[in-house]
């Protein structure tokens, strides 16, 4: 009799080291089970390997990936006595390095002063044709192309004592070439980053009118 | 036998400091209902201190600084590396391929049908031609010279050092002595402190300069007292708001000698009463 049990616990084990590796083959283990004995498949809760292999719990909750609705305007807000709305440092010139490089030490500058930077976005490139008149005659040739860039940097609520210092600090670093615009966040603003769709106002204006 | 110990308390005479940034936030205010609202209030009590707007204007830099020779050097080593990291760009292609095809040209076997369709247009002029055209362009630029030539010793001129930002004072008489300071008026009831610093600076005598103010909050502040003669039961001393102002525009007359003066942060020593200097450094800044 102990060496029947030794046997059968024997055989439940080997049978339990196999079973993580595939499930068809404790199938053709239990066929082959001496004396009847009823092994199942299922490993039972007290088990100390029970969920041994589990790990989606683990993971992070994924969503399921929802369409992109569209960009929705954000509430512009207004300004208060003490503190500022919403408004935008643009900056442009034609050096692109120094363009860029100024937009994000002025970024950086707002990070290190706790000014709440909320965008920070690039307007589309404009190319200028510069053409010059031949000296003899009346046809203009293209001379040269320059390209303004531009980048904006979107500053919100930001303390009315606070202004001063960080405009003389971005006034004296400004580097050469490149021009710095203050202006207040409109809802225009907002509008001309998107791409106009020609067809669908030809259509709206079909149906208008 | 021991001498007494005595210890002798002396007593800690506070120095009050000058009030803060915020404080003064506060007593300024954009509109003008809330002014004269806030007016009917104080016009109970009113305060034994003058109040005076004072403008600091400054003139930024307009050209970059000189490099010292340790950036020198490095700005011509990071060139150098770029130089050769870099990727060859379109008319650098065209200079190769040129030269390429010139020395095709000179061998025996040279067949010009074998050439690209777009050769035709290159043969007329070559990339070689566009470079020596822009040169000669690039001779005929003439920059602005760095420096206008202004002798240092002219104060009153906007042209000096122009590297550096310059800040404007001017030459005041104060009770019975003259004293050189920042503009500044006395304010009236009725407007905000700011307009007063804007009057401050368009009363400046002789002086035709536009500035463009950097928001409405005070930067300094500076308090002093009357000398005792001419202290009354409702005027001790006077209150100075400093407001920052950038000079726009760029040709201006050279302005008074005696009376003008452009100078940087560390020459304001030499013009400049110490406590005066005190309040007025901590919100300059000298970048």
């Amino acid at each position: 009799m102990n060496t029947l049990l030794n046997k059968a616990l024997l055989l439940q084990n080997t049978r339990a080291l196999v079973c993580a590796a595939s499930s068809v083959q404790s199938q053709v283990l239990t066929t082959q089970m001496p004396l009847g004995l009823l092994l199942t498949n299922r490993q039972y809760r007290s088990m100390p390997t029970h969920g041994i292999g589990k790990y989606r719990h683990l993971l992070p909750k994924a969503l399921p990936k929802k369409k992109k609705d569209r960009v929705q305007a954000k509430q512009i807000k207004a300004a208060t006595a003490t503190e500022f709305g919403v408004f935008n440092v643009c900056v442009s010139g034609y050096d692109m390095t120094l363009v860029e490089h100024y937009s994000q030490y002025i970024h950086n500058l707002c990070n290190h002063l706790d000014i709440k930077a909320d965008e920070s976005y690039a307007l589309p490139t404009k190319s200028t044709e510069v053409m010059v008149m031949q000296e003899q005659g009346t046809k203009m040739y293209v001379d040269a192309v320059l390209k303004t860039h531009e980048r904006v940097v979107q500053i919100s609520e930001m303390k009315a004592t606070l202004l001063p210092i960080l405009m003389e600090v971005v006034l004296k670093n400004q580097p050469e070439g490149v021009q710095l615009c203050v202006k207040q966040h409109t809802e225009v603003d907002f509008q001309s980053r998107f791409k106009t769709r020609p067809e669908l106002e030809g259509l709206l204006a079909k149906i208008n009118n | 036998m021991a001498a007494p110990f005595t210890r002798v308390c002396r007593p800690l005479w506070r120095i009050i400091t000058t009030t803060t940034l915020n404080k003064g936030a506060r007593n300024i205010s954009s509109s003008r209902q809330q002014w004269s609202a806030q007016n009917v209030k104080t016009a109970v009590a009113a305060s034994p201190w003058a109040l005076h707007g004072a403008v600091c204007l400054q003139r930024l830099p307009v050209v970059s600084q000189d490099r010292s020779p340790i950036e020198e050097e490095f700005m011509e080593l990071m060139h150098q590396m770029e130089l050769e990291r870099s990727l060859l760009s379109d008319h650098e292609l065209r200079l190769l391929e040129d030269a390429a095809r010139m020395s095709r040209k000179q061998e025996e076997d040279y067949d010009s049908d074998e050439e690209d369709e777009d050769y035709r247009d290159k043969e007329i002029v070559t990339a070689q031609d566009l470079e020596d055209t822009w040169e000669q362009k690039l001779k005929q630029f003439q920059p602005a010279p760095r420096s206008q030539g202004v002798d240092k010793k002219d104060m009153g001129s906007s042209e000096l050092c122009l590297a550096d930002s310059l800040i404007l004072l001017v030459k005041k008489d104060v009770g019975s002595q003259k004293l050189w300071l920042l503009p500044q008026i006395q304010w009236q009831m009725g407007e905000t402190l700011r307009q007063t610093a804007e009057r401050a600076l368009a009363s400046l005598p002789g002086a035709d300069l536009k500035a463009t103010f950097l928001g409405n909050a005070p930067c300094g502040f500076y308090k002093y007292k009357y000398p005792k003669d001419i202290q009354k039961e409702d005027s001790v001393g006077a209150k100075v708001f400093f407001f920052k102002a950038v000079l726009s525009g760029h040709k201006h007359l050279p302005l008074e000698k005696n009376s003008f003066a452009w100078v940087k942060k560390d020459e304001l020593q030499d013009f400049l009463k110490p406590e005066y200097l005190k309040q007025v450094r901590r919100f300059i800044m000298a970048l």
